[in-house]
């Protein structure tokens, strides 16, 4: 290639972004759905009317800005191999702040259940508490997750493959296993015994599993867009980052639901 | 007493139909003749970095409906053009250290390839880290410049476009009535300017 046409295209790998105004929607709308929920929390009345404006505003934000940068990868070129590796970095650490973020999660649990103060009997789960059986819901929904796992590999696979209807296909099992487990989920809450406002056990066990259902969701939406991306021809066998990030995330959100099936509902019932 | 054994077993083996009818070697050749490009061929889809010439020339062929597209059929842009070099051996990026393997000097500078009019280098001495990063401005003006810790001396070689014909100083900080060695008019001499003018 001559220099003369060289110098048509920038030098450099790195996507320089242009001017954009969803940082500033995105800012507006959070500050929004944190001040709103504050409020909400604190028995304002108008409260309900602002959590969910405040809720649909940040969705809307993410979803401007997400079609932007789908916009700037699949359409003009601007996710050079530099730009895959610097996204691919900013997602692996998202999922380190994740963990960090259970691991708090957890440490409240144990820090409750590991030496059960005396007003609890003592013991865990504290006196009076009805202990959701590990062995009937959850350990479905172990099972169903695991499974989820393996269809979603089954999908990635068939892309890497360029077996389009296999990734179609592991994809939708993906999703609906996730929308039984999340279904199951609702079932197990609204069954269970205890409440968020009954104590220690309570907090804790919706703390965790509550943070955990609210990521399979997020996981599900993501896994969908990765889905949808493939319907309509974005991801190539070799570039399909987004996928591959909802992958990952997904798995982490597997990884989080063993720790809680074993600490939270086999030990700690 | 092998063969009364082995015989009755080998009996019931018959029964059953082998799992694959034929050779492995005849579904590779199957592969080859079905093979788009040909296996050492290149892919009709590999344009030469010589054919592009705009932005244009790197909109991607497309896949066929209900396929996966691959990188060669559907990148495009800056991301086509990264793909191509790399399938050709060109490093587009040319992301590498400049060289370190001496020290420049006026005669033998260190060459610092630029496609705009200023260029800034860092550094760090002969060999390389053997002081912090002394960041050097170059422009097309003032092609040389030298470390002021180490001397190691860099000159900046311009690989853009060349001048635009129909445009005429808009802008444009390359100044025609200009001597090579001065910005503007009535710039402060160095010592340069009397003991050896040409290492300006």
């Amino acid at each position: 290639m001559s220099n003369l046409n060289r110098s048509i295209f920038q030098g450099h790998p790195f996507h320089l972004v242009s001017p954009s105004p969803w940082p500033l929607f995105t800012c507006i709308s959070l500050l929004t759905l944190t001040t709103s929920a504050v409020s909400g929390m604190h028995g304002f009345e108008s409260a309900g009317y602002w959590i969910p404006s405040a809720l649909i505003l940040v969705i809307s934000s993410m979803f401007l800005w997400f079609r932007d940068v789908i916009s700037e990868g699949t359409y003009i070129g601007n996710h050079t191999l530099a730009v895959q590796k610097g996204l691919n970095m900013g997602v692996a650490l998202f999922i380190v702040s994740e963990a960090l973020f259970f691991l708090a999660i957890f440490w409240a649990y144990f820090h409750s259940a590991l030496s059960p103060t005396v007003e609890l009997g003592a013991q865990w789960p504290p006196i009076g508490i009805e202990a959701i059986n590990a062995f009937e819901l959850p350990l479905l929904n172990t099972v169903l997750l695991l499974a989820s796992g393996v269809t979603i590999t089954y999908s990635h696979h068939s892309l890497i493959q360029g077996n389009r209807n296999g990734a179609l296909y592991g994809a939708i099992f993906t999703l609906v296993l996730a929308l039984v487990f999340t279904g199951f989920q609702g079932v197990e809450y609204s069954v269970s015994s205890f409440t968020l406002t009954d104590g220690a056990y309570g907090s804790c066990f919706y703390f965790g599993t509550g943070f955990h259902g609210l990521h399979v969701i997020i996981g599900t939406i993501f896994i969908g867009v990765g889905f949808w991306r493939m319907l309509a021809y974005h991801l190539t066998e070799n570039h399909h980052l987004g996928l591959e990030s909802s992958i990952l995330y997904w798995h982490f959100v597997d990884v989080v639901w063993l720790f809680l099936f074993l600490s939270v509902y086999y030990w700690g019932s | 007493m092998f063969l009364r054994r082995a015989a009755p077993a080998l009996a019931k083996r018959a029964v059953f139909r082998p799992a694959v009818t034929r050779s492995f070697a005849v579904s590779v050749r199957r592969w080859e003749a079905k093979a788009d490009p040909k296996i050492g061929e290149d892919s009709k889809l590999l344009q030469p970095l010589d054919s592009i010439k705009s932005e244009h020339d790197l909109l991607p062929p497309g896949a066929a409906p209900g396929t996966i597209p691959t990188d060669l059929e559907q990148a495009t842009g800056l991301e086509r053009l990264e793909i191509l070099g790399k399938m050709q051996g060109v490093d587009i990026f040319d992301m590498r250290p400049l060289d370190a393997s001496r020290k420049g000097t006026l005669e033998d500078p260190i060459i610092v390839k630029s496609f705009g009019d200023e260029q800034f280098a860092g550094c760090t001495g002969y060999p390389a880290d053997s002081h912090v990063v002394i960041w050097l401005g170059m422009s097309r003006d003032r092609p040389i410049e030298r470390c002021p810790e180490c001397g190691s001396v860099y000159k900046l070689e311009y690989v853009g476009p060349q001048e635009d014909p129909h445009g005429h100083d808009h802008g444009h900080d390359i100044h025609h009535d200009s001597d090579g060695a001065h910005n503007y008019e009535g710039e402060p001499q160095t010592m340069a300017d009397f003991v050896k003018p040409e290492y300006r």
